[in-house]
Order: structure tokens, then C-alpha cells, then sequence
């Protein structure tokens, strides 16, 4: 298990991390939110000592994080590249011995994941005469050629074509099977609605939110509505909405709401075809939480 | 990974990716093969050889004439052949075709096509001279003492300034080594700095310095290319050493070979001191249009200390001379430099040697932190002031 405490980092003015705290759990996705320049790299970088945080402390399992804990870790930082004229076997082969895995282990190791991203046929080639896509999966494999188990991701899905957001989406599931604790940072949060359990979200260095999504979303106090009125521009008396479209209406409104009038009203202007009352989506909960910062 | 482990897998990498390009190959094989052409020029050339001259002979002539013509030719500085002509009319028809220089009628005449060839003259009169004379001889039926007594002794020859020449001859020693030093120490070093940059410019840099602590990275690099250097510097040498041992030149004075040893240690110092300036100067920038600004100041400081050294080689035993070498950045050149005129006394060598060594692993630890603080920090030119205190020291 990853814990991270209390962790602070100042850059001038600027206090990139104050005193954020999370953990990451063996087995689990956990998605980091947050805006540009919330300080998701930055505690990223930290866990893989490129950072040196002015407080706060980093746990493996426990152990206070160094060499010996980062040669289970796997990362993919968000500025991608890798060696352009290496052969793309005998990089993989490196990163996995700079990983600990001596002689047969890191090239059965290449073998296993070349095989595993459909790359067997181009181990010999140079990366730099693979396609986009292609070397997209080598990043991917340089970070987790050692079976890692910590995975840590910066913004991974970032360029990613539908295919290749499903494709890794997938690889990460399996990643979390086999008992690696998994953290990636995301814009998109839609994606991150669906492939993790875990969410983390930052703004300002601060962690504003964390937890398990379904309880997140369960606790929170705000629910989303949904309703169309056929043929009208009915529009209920509440302040938030979020969207309207086609005759759509969208809103976030307390739990404690009075459903019951809200329905009467959209009645009474039409014929209701839609009528949803669910837990707030994640991009709900991310912007309440990190709207709710910026209002002082 | 940490530390020798870590250090010894960028070495690894550094030397197989290099070792195999074409261009490693290629550039070794021409580098050897300008060295030797260097070394064999004179001979190949013939600048050792002297001109030749072709006597036809005619009539009456002495069995040993063309053996004397030979050796006092040589002598003389030509080199003579004898052609026999099989009568006067042959011997003018060559003469006027140019296939002989001269026709020499029964020992007593000589016919040239124009002028007189003074040389050949000389070298003709002596000649029959001595031929005349151990004909003469001869007849005599003299005993071997009295044989031994008409014998000329033979002259001694020796030059006042014969240390100069010597001198001169270790000092184009020196000055061949100085450039060759030169010229390694920069070619490496530049190696190594587009290499720093390049890990930088392509973004592989975050993903190694995940696994490996910067300064062993550093390390890895400077080790690994300068090994590379060190093999091709090794070839070069040898062929060197190969072409002198054939050459067998009376112009090679016998400090060249040791010069060619001790070149191989003062690179391996030389290019440990700048590399690390290389190396720290690298980190700073991401883009490789961007090296030939970081390597200007170190090349200055390169060429200060080769004009340093050329000084030192003019006059060796002078304080500068002495001084510069045991100052790091000049001490791997004006070492060598001494070095070739020999005579340096081992507690110096020591001394310097230990000097740099010290110089290089104290350097190496602030180069480490430069790089630390500047590795990750894509886009402009960090300056060096940043690099120093923006250093995260996690590790």
C-alpha cells in the first residue's frame, strides 16, 4: 500500500503540495484529478524521488520510500519519449535491468509484454520507425516491464484514440487483478468514471476529495436530475442548472429536494418524457469540490 | 537501481549502442589510417630517396667501376646504375633519347647530352680515380701490410648542434600529441554532451531517472563513451606504434613510443576532468541546436590549456611549464608535452596524476548536482544558478 502523508512542497511563492495526504491500495485504480498545475506531477515525481517534498512522508508497505521500494515501482511520466534509435527489445531490456531484473528474467519478462501489446514482430526494430500508436505501447511497457507493484501514471490516456483508451483501460484492469496498486492522472473524467474505484482529487495542492467513487458519489449531498418536457423550454425554478439542451434539463439539486412539486411544475407545462433522479457523476462531484475551493 | 549496479548498466548501454554504429567503426579505421599515413608519409613519399642516374659505359673499364660509382654515389647523395653500351654509337643514341645521363668512353672521356651534371661529374672522377689507383695497386704485388697502409682512413663526422635536432625532432613529438589530445578530449566530450542533451531532447530522462539516481547516470555516461573513446584512442596508438616499429625511421626519436603510452593515460584524465564540464553543461539545455553554445566556453578553456602546453613544449623545464602541470585543466597537456622530451621525474607524474584524480571525483559530485537540479527541467536553458539550488536531493 501507497501512503502518502502530509506531503508540502514549495517552489518560490508558489506552494505546489499543502499537506496532501492519500493512499493507493494494492489491487485497486485509483484516478487522480485535478486542474493544470493542482500538483498532480509534482506528487507524482515525489513518489519516484524527482521531487524532494519539504514535508511530509512517502510509505511503501509501511517503509519509508527509497531505491530499494522504487525498484518495484513503475512509471510512465506525462512528457513521454524514450531512446529513438534503440532497438525497442533491447530497450525494454534495459529498463527492466535498471528495474532489478537480471539476465533471463528481463528478456523473458520483454518477451511477455512485447507478446502481450502485439509487438513480438517489431522487438528488433528501431522506435523510432514505429507508428504513434505503437510506441504509445512501448511507453507503456517501459513503465511496467518489471511487473511493478506500484503503477504510477501521468496522464496515460492523454492522445489515446477510442481503441487505445479501451485497450489500456483493459491493461490496467488486468495490472490491478494481479495485486498492483494503480495510480494514473486524468482530464477526462468521464474516462475515469469507468475504469477506477478510487478517486483522488487535487486543487491548489490541497486534496479536496478521496475515496472509494460509488461512496463518494453516495455521500455526497447533492443529487443530479434529468428531466425533458415534450415540446416545451420549461424550465424549473432553481438556480443551478447545469445544462439544457433539445428540451433537456439538467441540474444538481440537494438530496432533500421536494421532488414532488419539481415534478408538478414540469407537468403543468408539459408532457414529462424524462424524469431522472440519480447520484452525481464524477465531473459533478470534481467540479463542486473544486469549484467549491475557489469561492473563498 | 543504485548505485555501482545502476552505473555499470549505463555504461553497458553507452558502450554496445556506440561500439556498433557504422560511424564508430568507420571513424576508427580512418583515424588509424591517417595516423599511420602521418607516420609512413616520409618514406612512402620518397622523401628519403635520392635521385638516380644512369652511366652508359663504353670501351676499356675496370671489373669494380660500377660497384665504386654506386657507393660514391650514395655517398654523394645520388644513386647510380651502370649500363653497358655495346659501342660508341649505341651509347649517343641513348644519351640523345634521355635513357642514360652520361656516356663514359674506355674510363678516360665522359659525353653529356647539354650540361655537365656537377654531381654526376664528381661522383665519376672519384670513381675512376679509385679505380685507377687499385689498378694500379695491384700491379704493385704489395704485402697486406703495405696493402693496409695505402688505405684512406676514413673521416668522422659529428655536428655541434646535433641536441638540437634532437630537440626539435621531440618537440613535433609533443606537438602531434598535444593535438592529438586536443582533439580527442573535445570529440569525446562533445560525445558526451549530445548524448545528455539527447536523453533530454527525446524525454527519456524522466523515465530513467525513475530507476537511476542522477548522478550515477551521469557517471554511467561519462565512463561508458569514455571507454569508447579509450578503444578508438587504443587503436590509433597501436597503429601508431606498429607503423614506428616498420618505419624503423632514424627521424623518430626514442621517446615516441612511451609518448604514445603516456597519451593513452593523460586522455583518460583529460577527457574525466572535461567531461564532467561536458556532462553538467548538457543538462542545461533540451535541444541539441542548443549544444554549440554550451560547449564554447569549455572548448575555450580547452584551447587555453593547449597553447598552455604548446608553450610548455617549447621550454619544458621552465615554472610554468612545471606549474601547469599539476594545475587540473592543464596538467593532462603540458604533462604530456614534458613528457615527450623525457626526463620528468616520477614523483611529478605521481603527484599530477593523483592531483586529477582527486580533481575529477570532487567535480563529479558538483556536476551530479547541476545535472539533479537541471535534468528534468525541459524547454529553455536552465541557468546554472537554478540547476544548483532548484537540486532535488530525495535520494
Amino acid at each position: 500500500m501507497l501512503q502518502i502523508h502530509g506531503l508540502t512542497k514549495r517552489y518560490g511563492d508558489v506552494l505546489a503540495l499543502d499537506d496532501a495526504s492519500f493512499t493507493v491500495v494494492p489491487g485497486r485504480i485509483v484516478g487522480f484529478l485535478g486542474p493544470n498545475g493542482a500538483g498532480k506531477t509534482t506528487t507524482m515525481r515525489a513518489v519516484f524521488g524527482l521531487v524532494a517534498p519539504d514535508g511530509g512522508e512517502i510509505l511503501w508497505h509501511g517503509q519509508v520510500v527509497g531505491p530499494k521500494q522504487r525498484a518495484h515501482f513503475g512509471y510512465m511520466p506525462e512528457e513521454r519519449g524514450l531512446y529513438p534509435k534503440m532497438k525497442v527489445g533491447e530497450q525494454l531490456e534495459y529498463f527492466a535491468q535498471l528495474s532489478g531484473l537480471h539476465g533471463t528474467d528481463g528478456r523473458d519478462a520483454v518477451a511477455r509484454w512485447l507478446d502481450r501489446l502485439g509487438l513480438v514482430d517489431r522487438a528488433e526494430a528501431r522506435l523510432e520507425e514505429l507508428s504513434h500508436g505503437n510506441q504509445q505501447r512501448v511507453q507503456l511497457a517501459a513503465a511496467l516491464v518489471h511487473d511493478p507493484g506500484l503503477a504510477v501514471l501521468d496522464e496515460p490516456f492523454s492522445g489515446l484514440d477510442p481503441l487505445g483508451v479501451k485497450a489500456l483501460s483493459d491493461l490496467l484492469e488486468k495490472t490491478a487483478a494481479s495485486g498492483a496498486a494503480v495510480l494514473f492522472s486524468s482530464h477526462q473524467l468521464d474516462l475515469v468514471e469507468d475504469v477506477c474505484q478510487d478517486v483522488v482529487i487535487i486543487d491548489h495542492g490541497r486534496i479536496v476529495l478521496s475515496g472509494v467513487v460509488e461512496e463518494l458519489k453516495a455521500a455526497s449531498p447533492l443529487r443530479s436530475l434529468e428531466i425533458t418536457v415534450n415540446g416545451s423550454s420549461w424550465m424549473p425554478d432553481l438556480a443551478n442548472t447545469i445544462r439544457q439542451r433539445d428540451g433537456r434539463v439538467r441540474l444538481l439539486v440537494d438530496a432533500a429536494v421536494d421532488l414532488e412539486a419539481i415534478l408538478a411544475d414540469a407537468r403543468s407545462a408539459g408532457e414529462v418524457t424524462r424524469f431522472n433522479f440519480e447520484p452525481p457523476s464524477l465531473t459533478d462531484l470534481f467540479l463542486e469540490a473544486v469549484s467549491g475551493r475557489r469561492e473563498p | 537501481m543504485t548505485g555501482v549496479r545502476g552505473v555499470w548498466l549505463v555504461v553497458r548501454r553507452e558502450w554496445n549502442q556506440r561500439i556498433r554504429s557504422n560511424a564508430f567503426r568507420l571513424s576508427t579505421l580512418i583515424a588509424g589510417a591517417i595516423v599511420v599515413a602521418i607516420i609512413m608519409a616520409p618514406q612512402l613519399l620518397g622523401g628519403n630517396t635520392k635521385p638516380s642516374r644512369t652511366v652508359a659505359v663504353v670501351g676499356r673499364t675496370s671489373p669494380a667501376l660500377s660497384t665504386l660509382m654506386a657507393t660514391v654515389g650514395d655517398q654523394l647523395g645520388l644513386e647510380v646504375s651502370t649500363q653497358r653500351a655495346a659501342d660508341r654509337g649505341d651509347a649517343d643514341a641513348a644519351l640523345r633519347a634521355g635513357d642514360v645521363n652520361v656516356v663514359l668512353v674506355d674510363q678516360r672521356a665522359v659525353v653529356w647530352k647539354g650540361e655537365a651534371d656537377e654531381q654526376l661529374l664528381a661522383v665519376l672522377t672519384t670513381s675512376v680515380q679509385a679505380a685507377e689507383r687499385q689498378r694500379a695497386i695491384g700491379a704493385l704485388d704489395l704485402t697486406p701490410n703495405q696493402l693496409r697502409s695505402l688505405e684512406p682512413s676514413e673521416l668522422t663526422s659529428s655536428s655541434l648542434e646535433a641536441a638540437t635536432a634532437e630537440r626539435s625532432a621531440r618537440l613535433d613529438v609533443a606537438m602531434i600529441g598535444l593535438s592529438l589530445l586536443l582533439l580527442a578530449i573535445s570529440f569525446y566530450g562533445g560525445f558526451l554532451l549530445v548524448g545528455v542533451i539527447e536523453e533530454k531532447s527525446s524525454r527519456v530522462i524522466e523515465v530513467l531517472l525513475s530507476r537511476v539516481r542522477p548522478t550515477d547516470l551521469l557517471s554511467g555516461k561519462i565512463a561508458g563513451i569514455g571507454l569508447v573513446g579509450l578503444a578508438q584512442v587504443g587503436v590509433v596508438a597501436v597503429a601508431a606504434l606498429g607503423a614506428l616499429a616498420v618505419s624503423d625511421s632514424a627521424d623518430v626519436p626514442p621517446t615516441t613510443a612511451s609518448t604514445v603510452a603516456w597519451l593513452v593515460l593523460w586522455f583518460v584524465l583529460g577527457y574525466g576532468f572535461y567531461a564532467v564540464l561536458y556532462g553538467a553543461a548538457g543538462s542545461l539545455v533540451s535541444r541539441q541546436e542548443e549544444a554549440q553554445s554550451m560547449t564554447l566556453p569549455i572548448s575555450s578553456v580547452l584551447l587555453v590549456a593547449y597553447f598552455f602546453a604548446i608553450d610548455a613544449a617549447h621550454s619544458p623545464e621552465s615554472t610554468t611549464a612545471l606549474i601547469g602541470s599539476f594545475l587540473p585543466p592543464t596538467a593532462p597537456m603540458v604533462m604530456l608535452a614534458r613528457v615527450a622530451y623525457g626526463g620528468v621525474p616520477a614523483w611529478q607524474i605521481a603527484v599530477s596524476v593523483v592531483l586529477m584524480v582527486g580533481t575529477i571525483v570532487a567535480m563529479l559530485r558538483i556536476a551530479g548536482r547541476v545535472y539533479a537540479g537541471a535534468a528534468l527541467r525541459l524547454g529553455r536553458r536552465v541557468k546554472l544558478r537554478e540547476a544548483w539550488y532548484g537540486v532535488e536531493t530525495a535520494r
